[in-house]
């Protein structure tokens, strides 16, 4: 039986970019959120490289796994950490 | 001109390979008389696409093994020797003779008088032996994944760099590019271990670290931009190959290269060593671990070999710059081979590329570490100052005065 590697590492591939893209909006934590981001994007790049276009890969890597994320996390950290910790609770200024 | 040691490493470790599988398939036949299912693992071993996985299985190990025991030790001990010379002192001093046991260990020889290549070793299995802290309110998955970000971003740069022309796990057609793709991915780990670890001192430091690595990579691109107008291709090989060659040749006996550093890529190959100074996280821009303010910076809160792995990397990244400037700008592994000796029916060349390339990468790290010896720490503001208002102006000419030259012939 021949089996379609391709299909299967797509398959994988897509089970790991829905899984990070779900986790980017339920998680609470918006570092963490900004990692699976990033995670999500570099799969999306492999799934690029699956289609043998290896130039829109390394320029997804490049912009977007390595400057989005980073910019997200800058974006983050200069905000107040408690918002989305505590569900309800302002941290007192 | 110039001849490798290894001509193709995949080649060569293929034929290694399907030696050693085909004893092992011997082996497994004659035991498949007594226990016939074995036949069929046999069979299985034969093929083709096993052969190739366990060959680029170790290559990577080759080069993996290549990277970090030999060159990172080495270019670890020229550092901490070098820096320590400059101050006027031994430095590091543990070496083969500070073993306790017989061969070593002479009644007239002190045991602390060596050279000193030993000592990374041995504060590595110092680190391995310490113990692992998390510090309390830390965020600790990320506290623990980012050190493996980081050192396996880096260590991807490897997997496309060459030593030679032919020592080298891949090689692609957008090889430079992957580099950069690689080098630009540390900022992420960073950034999240200076977060996770839940101190002040490595918040401030990961901030440092990639606002500097972000607004450094933008003129390092533009910087190879600036060269890929004239090379007209990313390929390492290729772009070495076209600098292989005499540019002016005074009189007959000293030719000048014609490395893409002699010539109107002046400006950019500066500009490429500032950023990739500032990409390594060297002393005129080391501002993410100012020892003076920040206590380690973002590394402040690791203990144990995660320690050893995010201190470890900077080096890493250090053999990769000096490796890139030397491909892009000095020639790479081009060089004459004197002579060549005859080894059982191979030509051998007496001084192969692998040497070349060493000499280069070497004399890069030994400068860099003078020039981040002998100069002061740079302000935050200042970094950025220079980056952005220096360097990318800079790069953009230097793309200009690139094309220029290429139009014009």
């Amino acid at each position: 039986m021949a089996v379609d590697w391709e299909l299967i590492a797509f398959f994988i591939l897509s089970a790991f970019e829905i899984i990070g893209s779900v986790l980017v909006v339920i998680n609470k934590r918006l570092v963490r959120a900004a990692f699976w981001l990033a995670m999500t994007l570099v799969t999306i790049g492999v799934i690029y490289l699956l289609f043998l276009s290896e130039f829109v890969f390394l320029i997804q890597i490049l912009v977007y796994a390595g400057a989005v994320p980073v910019l997200m996390v800058f974006g983050i950290m200069l905000t107040r950490r408690k918002i989305m910790d505590e569900p309800g609770q302002e941290a007192p200024e | 001109m110039s001849a490798p040691l290894i001509p193709n490493l995949f080649a060569v470790c293929k034929v290694l390979v399907a030696a050693i599988i085909g004893i092992v398939q011997s082996i497994i036949y004659a035991l498949s008389g007594p226990i016939p299912p074995l036949r069929g693992l046999g069979d299985w071993l034969g093929l083709d696409a096993v052969i190739t996985v366990v060959t680029y299985l170790i290559v990577v190990t080759i080069v993996v093994l290549w990277v970090t025991v030999l060159n990172l030790f080495t270019v670890m001990w020229v550092e901490r020797k070098l820096y320590s010379r400059l101050q006027d002192r031994y430095g590091i001093m543990i070496s083969i003779w500070s073993l306790p046991f017989w061969p070593f260990n002479r009644v007239h020889r002190p045991t602390h008088k060596g050279l000193g290549y030993l000592q990374n070793l041995a504060d590595g299995v110092k680190l391995i032996q310490k113990e692992n802290i998390t510090p309390r309110n830390a965020d600790s998955a990320m506290f623990h994944i980012s050190p493996v970000l980081i050192a396996s971003s880096t260590l991807m740069v490897f997997a496309v760099l060459p030593w030679s022309s032919g020592f080298y796990v891949a090689n692609l057609d957008l090889g430079i590019l992957f580099i950069l793709a690689a080098f630009s991915l540390a900022p992420l780990g960073i950034l999240i271990a200076g977060y996770a670890a839940n101190n002040k001192y490595t918040l401030v430091g990961g901030f440092r670290a990639a606002a500097m690595l972000l607004s450094y990579s933008i003129p390092m691109v533009l910087a190879v931009i600036a060269l890929v107008v004239f090379t007209g291709t990313l390929d390492p090989v290729k772009i070495v190959q076209q600098q292989d060659r005499p540019l002016v040749a005074f009189g007959t006996t000293l030719p000048l290269p014609a490395w893409y550093v002699f010539g109107p890529q002046f400006l950019g190959f500066l500009i490429f060593s500032v950023a990739m100074i500032a990409e390594m996280e060297r002393v005129p821009f080391d501002i993410p671990e100012a020892e003076a303010e920040l206590v380690e910076g973002w590394t402040t809160e690791y203990s144990g070999m995660r320690f050893g792995i995010v201190f470890a990397f900077k080096w890493l990244r250090m053999l990769a710059a000096c490796a890139l400037i030397s491909i892009l700008y000095l020639g790479g592994w081009s060089g004459p081979v004197f002579t060549t000796l005859s080894v059982g029916g191979i030509p051998v060349p007496i001084v192969p590329e692998e040497i070349w390339f060493l000499l280069r990468i070497y004399f890069l790290a030994a400068f860099f570490v003078v020039l981040s010896w002998s100069v002061p720490r740079v302000r935050i503001d200042q970094i950025l100052n220079i980056g952005w208002k220096r360097l990318i102006p800079y790069s953009l000419l230097a793309i200009l005065v690139a094309a220029g030259f290429r139009v014009l012939g």
